[in-house]
């Protein structure tokens, strides 16, 4: 046991220190510290240790992304089908709406809420770095899409097993479509909490969010379908499905999954290019956030 | 109508990064516009883009511009200063909602007309029909976002379910749903007007008289919410 009377040794002492008998305990690492902020940013997207009001949202948003494949899997059970209605990667192209909604809604919880109310000052002034704080709340966000995106494929698998589909087939598709989910996940995390922590204004974050998702996506898939038709600029198609992360989404389920979708890339290098902007798009984000954060820190 | 508070009222609309979003929609439309022109001729291109004006940009300008005048007040609690002047509730909701309306028709009905216009000049009719049936539409939208943003603060996404899933994804299963469905009631005027347009199938009687009443039923309620307003904290 330290003596209480001892001061506390140079540099230890963290925000306060009055005089008063010393914190003596084991100190924990930053990493500590970081994990218990993504576990609490993962519950609080969702929810969970908020008040019960902030938990309708989400709950009924996830509800709303699970029911179509809880159907699906009625359907195909009780119809005894020999394939899914629906493949893993393409649900998420069907759902897109809700998904864009749900993490617009839920990255102002995590960006937003203590940029605007000013505790923010009150994280920075911990051992965690800004940047260590930014990728925690990044990681909670993307925990949470992938949640959101991982558990229809789960249920789909689970209904493709229990009717005794191919398990070898079954089992690398559902792979696919999880590789995939995950680049769609690091992606939208990336957007939504950029602009989050922008935009601490909760309604504008979310429609801003909504607005650069859903309109870069209807432009693209206006292009697409209108350059699918007309057989000499397929090219132009596949240029134009880089500039969306719905439509990279698309363009590479229909590539890999063998989804029926307009024009998807061709070539192995356009396959390439939509996987290497996908993620420089996510990095791209990261950077830009921790960025954002190491400013707020140092004004 | 209160000229001051119609003022204000625009200015929050317009003001800083909003009035940047706002004006980034309709002039993303007008760039795809344009795209299109080079990539096709003939009236698919302007059936995807006039289509992508209704049932994207013009909601997602109204749901701007309407939670714009109302939302922000009420999250940082300023709107008791506003609701303490010797100002009725009504003319404070009306004020409000002629603001975030003229936001709408400049930015998304407007847009429509010079998009068909854009594509093909041959048939100013039809672009005008447009024009108008996006400014039906238009009103109907600004003032039933107006009504959910007095209602709940959870208006923004209640209002992006209601247009993007509700008339988006259930819309294009469940074809009942386009009496339900303002953009309908606007593609059914516009086709009143010019046989070019599409028609929504939903007979024009119709949809002028759905437009119309839930248009002054939700200023109505945004007056009558704002009478008897309780602030709510942060969650």
């Amino acid at each position: 046991m330290t003596d209480p009377s001892t001061p506390t040794p140079e540099g230890r002492s963290v925000i306060h220190d009055l005089g008063y008998r010393p914190y003596t305990g084991t100190r924990m690492p930053p990493a500590t510290i970081a994990r218990a902020l993504v576990v609490t940013g993962f519950r609080n997207a969702f929810g969970l240790g908020r008040s019960g009001r902030s938990k309708i949202l989400p709950f009924v948003l996830l509800a709303l992304n699970l029911l179509p494949a809880v159907i699906v899997g009625g359907v195909a059970a009780f119809a005894s089908l020999d394939e899914l209605p629906i493949g893993y990667a393409e649900y998420a192209s069907t759902t897109q709406v809700l998904l864009g909604i749900f993490v617009a809604s839920q990255a102002p919880v995590l960006f937003s809420r203590d940029l605007r109310h000013g505790t923010i000052a009150l994280y920075l002034a911990r051992p965690l770095r800004s940047g260590a704080y930014a990728l925690a709340r990044w990681a909670s966000l993307l925990a949470a899409t992938l949640v959101f995106l991982v558990l229809p494929i789960v249920i789909l698998y689970a209904v493709a097993l229990l009717i005794e589909l191919d398990v070898s087939d079954q089992t690398r598709e559902a792979a696919k479509a999880l590789g995939l989910a995950v680049l769609l996940a690091l992606s939208l995390a990336g957007i939504a909490g950029l602009i989050a922590s922008w935009s601490t204004r909760r309604g504008f974050a979310v429609v801003a969010t909504i607005a650069l998702l859903v309109i870069a996506n209807g432009v693209v898939t206006v292009i697409q379908g209108i350059s699918s038709e007309s057989s000499g600029s397929t090219r132009v198609g596949e240029v134009a499905g880089l500039f969306s992360p719905y439509s990279l989404y698309r363009g590479l389920i229909g590539a890999w999954a063998g989804a029926d979708t307009p024009t998807p890339p061709s070539s192995t290098g356009m396959e390439l290019a939509y996987v290497a902007v996908f993620v420089g798009l996510s990095a791209a984000c990261l950077v830009a956030l921790v960025a954002r954060y190491r400013r707020e820190a140092t004004s | 109508m209160n000229r001051t508070l119609f003022r204000l009222s625009v200015q929050a609309v317009a003001g800083r990064r909003r009035g940047l979003v706002l004006l980034v929609v309709p002039v993303a439309l007008l760039v795809l516009a344009l795209v299109v022109k080079g990539l096709a001729d003939g009236d698919t291109g302007l059936d995807a883009t006039v289509g992508l004006g209704f049932s994207l940009a013009l909601p997602l300008v109204a749901l701007l511009a309407s939670t714009a005048v109302l939302g922000p007040e009420v999250d940082d609690g300023s709107i008791v200063y506003l609701l303490s002047k010797p100002v009725s509730r009504h003319v404070i909701a009306v004020s409000k909602y002629a603001a975030a309306w003229l936001t709408t028709m400049l930015l998304g009905a407007l847009p429509l007309g010079v998009v068909a216009l854009v594509l093909d000049a041959s048939e100013p009719g039809r672009a005008a029909a447009l024009g108008v049936g996006g400014a039906v539409a238009g009103t109907v939208y600004s003032a039933l976002f107006l009504g959910l943003a007095a209602l709940t603060r959870h208006a923004v996404v209640i209002g992006l379910l209601y247009t993007l899933f509700w008339e988006g994804v259930l819309g294009s299963v469940l074809s009942g749903i386009r009496y339900l469905s303002v953009g309908a009631w606007g593609r059914e005027v516009a086709h009143a007007l010019s046989p070019l347009v599409g028609t929504a199938d939903v007979g024009t009687v119709f949809a002028v008289v759905a437009a119309l009443v839930v248009t002054l039923g939700s200023v109505w309620f945004t007056g009558d919410r704002l009478r008897s307003f309780t602030l709510r904290g942060d969650e």
